[in-house]
């Protein structure tokens, strides 16, 4: 466990969907969510996923963070077919891959922010002298060193969404998945956390998935997804990005 | 995994003061249940003790055939005499058996106006009924615990008796120097008694002529205790006398005989006291799971991040039964210490099942019994827990962060 990578990083995580499935039932319902849906994100990517409620793009975060499994289909993430993970070695890889994002932050109230940013850390071996420079560190990165011992209660929106953030970068996760990080947040506030997720982007190599609704975030992005228009493109069309995108992923383009 | 769920833990605990009230009524149900265990337990095993501590190994309990206690025996002076003759009585140096005969009656007291021409403050105690025993000098032989705390032993041939200091103790207007009325009658109280804290604490005793004519029983008693040889033969013993037509009685060593009327007084405290606590445990483990329940379900979207971040559900269900066991623990402290503090020692009183009459003995809350107590509490803390932490290691993480 290293403190925040700060070259960009060198191990490849691009995430790959293939013809995924996803079904659950409501009542005597079968819902379908996704029907062969194929997507490719390279590593170091910033995408944005965009589209119409109900159309599952929060679905797509919690496959690619391992929370929820496709009914059928692949999650490929780094060459590793987290699909076919079990639960444990799932949690386990989450907390080294994967770092959440949320509307609503999440963050808990007993702890002060620095307890909060050192949460993920109590996973790790790090001692606890250690897990406080990590965690100091993390909360400098998005501006909420003079902060780190006030409780959420005590933070604005803004700040607390900082926080959330600083929490899912202190493991130093690859990828980053963020639902609606600025849904709560006003324009200029939400400007500043899209700006600190950019920065992530690009200083720090992170990939970074993110479900808005807000096309003005969705301008931070490198590319953006209109799932409606996407999943329009058919199995087809969506199918023959895969192995184009694996191709280039490969060629590390 | 473990340093996983003492994270989650800490977090737990630092998290309760946010369910307060519920977190306070689970505990408050779990220490009623082990107080009223703790108490079924000390009355219990007071008794076995008061019981235990009375009666000699070699002294042989004899009563009419078919009694099961002495008030409900009936011996003769001749009886007394033939089982005095066998060879198998210790006899003292000047050759005579020793031997026993006791009257034993349940006295009771009425509530009679005091006399205002006597100069002595009468105690007048209603609806008790005390056991007046009716002793010789000979009795003092099958008590070795005996001892005068106060006052003196009472006068041959008047109505002055001793009390034991267990009815002293409970009873604190009964002190040396006063009369009471008891069945109609005046006794003067000449003195208190210690017995090793035994039964016989609990018993007034006079001497048995006086009390023989006060009762108008004549010359019969109701038990009578023979010192035995050490080889004697109990079996042997029964048969001979069995087989003398002029006898028709039981015969038990004392210790035996006490240690039979605490297993039945035990039984029936048992009987009453552990249903009413496995009631209330039932109660107390309902009170824990909801509790449990509404505190994992206040927390979803809490599990449902930390869950996110990487902690597994086996160290999120063991974070939720260890804030179970937190409030087993406090609870179980909570109904011990008190009961303990307050309760150790503290004489009660009952009504002997044999006797009929007032039995003190004193509630003894040991180690053992607080360790049983407490075990019970974690027991419902551990049920109280178990199912809200399946729940809580089986929430859909997906969900509970949609419903967020």
């Amino acid at each position: 466990m290293s403190t925040l990578s700060v070259a960009p990083a060198k191990k490849l995580n691009n995430i790959i969907l293939q013809d995924i499935n996803k079904s659950y039932s409501k009542g005597d319902n079968n819902v379908v969510v996704h029907d062969k849906f194929n997507l490719a994100i390279k590593s170091g990517d910033f995408v944005a996923i965009m589209g119409p409620s109900g159309l599952g793009k929060s679905t797509l975060l919690h496959l690619m963070g391992g929370l929820d499994r496709p009914t059928s289909g692949h999650v490929e993430i780094g060459g590793q077919r987290i699909d076919e993970l079990s639960e444990s070695k799932l949690t386990r890889w989450r907390a080294d891959n994967i770092g959440f994002i949320f509307q609503s932050h999440h963050l808990l109230p007993v702890l002060s922010a620095q307890g909060n940013v050192e949460l993920p850390l109590s996973l790790t071996p790090l001692n606890k002298k250690q897990r406080q420079q990590h965690a100091a560190n993390a909360l400098a990165l998005v501006g909420m060193a003079d902060r780190a011992h006030h409780f959420p209660k005590e933070l604005s929106g803004g700040q607390e969404q900082r926080v959330a953030i600083a929490r899912a970068i202190v493991s130093d996760p690859q990828i980053l998945l963020c639902d609606e990080p600025t849904g709560n947040l006003d324009r200029k506030t939400a400007d500043e956390i899209l700006a600190l997720l950019k920065k992530l982007n690009n200083d720090f190599g992170k990939t970074i998935v993110m479900v808005t609704h807000d096309l003005k975030a969705a301008e931070y992005a490198s590319r953006v997804i209109n799932l409606e228009e996407y999943i329009a493109l058919g199995v087809e069309a969506q199918g023959a990005q895969i192995p184009q995108e694996q191709q280039s992923i490969l060629v590390g383009e | 995994m473990i340093k996983q769920a003492i994270a989650l833990s800490w977090i737990n605990f630092k998290s309760f003061p946010h369910r307060l009230v519920a977190s306070a009524i689970s505990i408050l149900s779990i220490a009623c249940v082990a107080a009223v265990m703790l108490g079924v337990l000390a009355l219990s095993s007071g008794m076995v003790k008061t019981m235990e501590r009375t009666g000699l190994d070699n002294t042989l309990l004899v009563m009419r055939a078919g009694a099961v206690s002495e008030l409900q025996s009936v011996m003769f002076p001749m009886e007394v005499k033939l089982l005095s003759n066998n060879d198998q009585v210790l006899r003292d140096k000047n050759g005579q058996a020793i031997v026993s005969a006791e009257m034993f009656v349940n006295a009771e007291y009425k509530k009679s106006p005091v006399n205002a021409q006597s100069n002595t403050e009468h105690v007048t105690l209603d609806g008790e009924s005390l056991s007046l025993r009716g002793i010789s000098q000979n009795t003092y032989l099958f008590r070795p615990h005996f001892k005068l705390i106060a006052g003196e032993k009472f006068a041959t041939g008047l109505r002055q008796l001793i009390i034991g200091q267990a009815i002293a103790r409970r009873m604190p207007e009964l002190v040396v120097g006063k009369t009471i009325n008891l069945g109609g009658s005046q006794w003067f109280i000449s003195g208190v008694f210690s017995d090793n804290n035994s039964v016989f604490e609990s018993e007034l005793w006079a001497d048995i002529g006086t009390v023989q004519s006060d009762y108008r029983r004549g010359s019969s008693v109701q038990s009578v205790r023979l010192a035995l040889k050490n080889n004697t033969d109990l079996t042997k013993l029964a048969q001979e006398w069995q087989a003398d037509p002029r006898l028709n009685v039981r015969l038990i060593l004392e210790k035996v005989f006490f240690a039979e009327q605490a297993q039945n007084l035990t039984r029936l405290i048992r009987w009453i006291g552990l249903p009413i606590a496995i009631i209330m445990a039932l109660g107390a483990i309902v009170a824990a799971l909801n509790t449990m329940y509404a505190a994992i379900a206040s927390r979803s979207k809490e599990i449902a991040t930390h869950k996110a971040i990487g902690f597994t559900p086996f160290a999120i269900s063991m974070s939720i039964m260890s804030e179970a066991l937190l409030l087993a623990i406090v609870g179980g402290l909570l109904g011990v210490i008190p009961l303990y503090l307050v309760f150790d020692g503290w004489t009660a009183a009952t009504q002997n099942a044999n006797s009929l009459s007032q039995m003190m003995f004193n509630f003894d809350i040991s180690l053992t019994l607080i360790a049983q107590a407490m075990t019970l509490s974690i027991v419902i803390g551990l049920l109280g827990g178990i199912l809200p932490a399946i729940k809580a290691m089986r929430m859909p993480v997906t969900v509970a962060l949609r419903d967020s």
